[in-house]
């Protein structure tokens, strides 16, 4: 852990690692490499939509298989209404946690002078996805069904509200833990790798991280939109 | 990087904008570019079933003049062929009743020849024998008996 923190802690050195705003602090490489995930986000995702035609290039026809996979998995929990509404959250969601879960293994660029790292290896990152997800959910719940959306929480019988309540609780809280655990192990192993064995593990273990960063991303997207689901049930 | 601070906040406004951004400029033009393709797919293949449909009609009133046409030429055919059986058999009943015409006058006529033939022989041979009996009997026979006579022995020899 140490030499996680030492090496995460030394990334762009000729820019603050913290700065203060209103009395709090802000980690200021997490937010570096918040801006270069967006960055990549808008370049990317921006510069093949843009360019979007009705016969599809390469780069257009792997974004829209992507993109009809997820909306397919929106419309089955969904239904076509939820995938309508939720579509442009959930995907930006995936796309940013799967690039912000990337950039983390990128190789360290001129030395020590910039050292890539996740953003989601930030529990303030990931927690801040899961909270803004039940936000979301709460919102839309509340403006689509009123407040007998909450109805749910008495649900089979009122007797049920606490562990109802603490399920709701525990839903951001797992969320975000297994996508900042697994980012942030993920990492750390990397590191650790590198000193004790320099050689074709390490590669062997990026290859494997590459993995679970998709995973995680659509394990956290998927649980996203099990949570929006109970919105559209009517609809559905 | 275990630690909550204000780095919270600022991610979510992060994510924010980074929604409306791609929201925006990303996935809004791909869905349209996606829904535009969907319903071309889905107006090209009406179209062709539609236009299946036509080819089908088509082909089945084809078909129907076809058969019309082919009932039609055979009943022509048919009917031609009964006029020519007609005007066939009229021609063979025309002509034979114009032979049988033709060989009935022609019987006339012979007979009428020959009676008239005959006449002509019958009064030769009345002058003839007349003159050949007044030179046999050397005496003029020129009396209505005397004729009588002689025509009456003259159908005789020639009867």
């Amino acid at each position: 852990m140490g030499n996680a923190e030492q090496a995460s802690n030394e990334i762009i050195h000729y820019l603050p690692q913290h700065i203060d705003f209103l009395g709090a602090t802000v980690h200021m490489q997490t937010l570096y490499m918040s801006w270069f995930a967006c960055i990549i986000c808008v370049v990317v995702l921006g510069g093949i939509a843009c360019g979007a035609k009705l016969i599809p290039g390469r780069a257009q026809c792997m974004l829209e298989m992507l993109v009809e996979w997820l909306c397919g998995l929106m419309e089955g929990n969904m239904g076509k209404e939820g995938r309508r509404v939720f579509a442009p959250f959930l995907l930006t969601l995936f796309f940013y946690i799967f690039v912000s879960n990337e950039i983390g293994l990128l190789p360290q660029v001129g030395g020590h002078m910039v050292h890539f790292t996740s953003p989601t290896n930030d529990i303030n990152v990931a927690f801040a996805l899961a909270l803004t997800v039940m936000a979301v959910n709460y919102l839309v719940g509340i403006y689509r069904n009123g407040f007998g959306f909450f109805g749910h929480f008495v649900k089979p019988f009122a007797a049920m509200l606490p562990l109802n309540m603490v399920e709701e609780i525990a839903k951001p809280v797992t969320m975000s833990l297994r996508l900042f655990g697994n980012i942030l192990a993920g990492e750390i192993l990397l590191i650790v790798l590198y000193q004790l064995a320099p050689w074709v593990a390490p590669d062997a273990w990026v290859f494997f991280s590459l993995c679970v960063g998709f995973l995680q991303a659509f394990v956290f997207t998927m649980l996203a939109i099990v949570n929006f689901a109970p919105i559209f049930k009517h609809e559905h | 990087m275990v630690d909550f601070d204000a780095t919270f906040f600022a991610q979510i406004i992060n994510f924010i904008i980074l929604l409306g951004i791609l929201g925006k400029f990303a996935f809004k033009p791909l869905m349209n570019v996606l829904d535009e393709r969907a319903n071309r797919i889905s107006n090209d293949l009406d179209s062709a079933e539609k236009t299946r449909v036509e080819a089908e009609e088509l082909k089945a009133q084809y078909t129907k003049q076809m058969e019309e046409a082919r009932n039609e030429a055979a009943a022509i055919v048919a009917k031609a062929t009964q006029n020519a059986q007609n005007i066939e058999a009229e021609a063979r009943t025309q002509a034979q009743a114009e032979k049988d015409q033709m060989i009935s006058a022609a019987k006339q006529n012979i007979e009428n020849e020959k009676q008239q033939a005959l006449a002509d022989v019958r009064k030769q041979v009345i002058a003839l024998a007349t003159e050949i009996a007044g030179k046999v009997v050397s005496q003029k026979l020129d009396s209505a008996e005397d004729q009588a006579l002689v025509a009456k022995t003259a159908d005789a020899v020639l009867n």
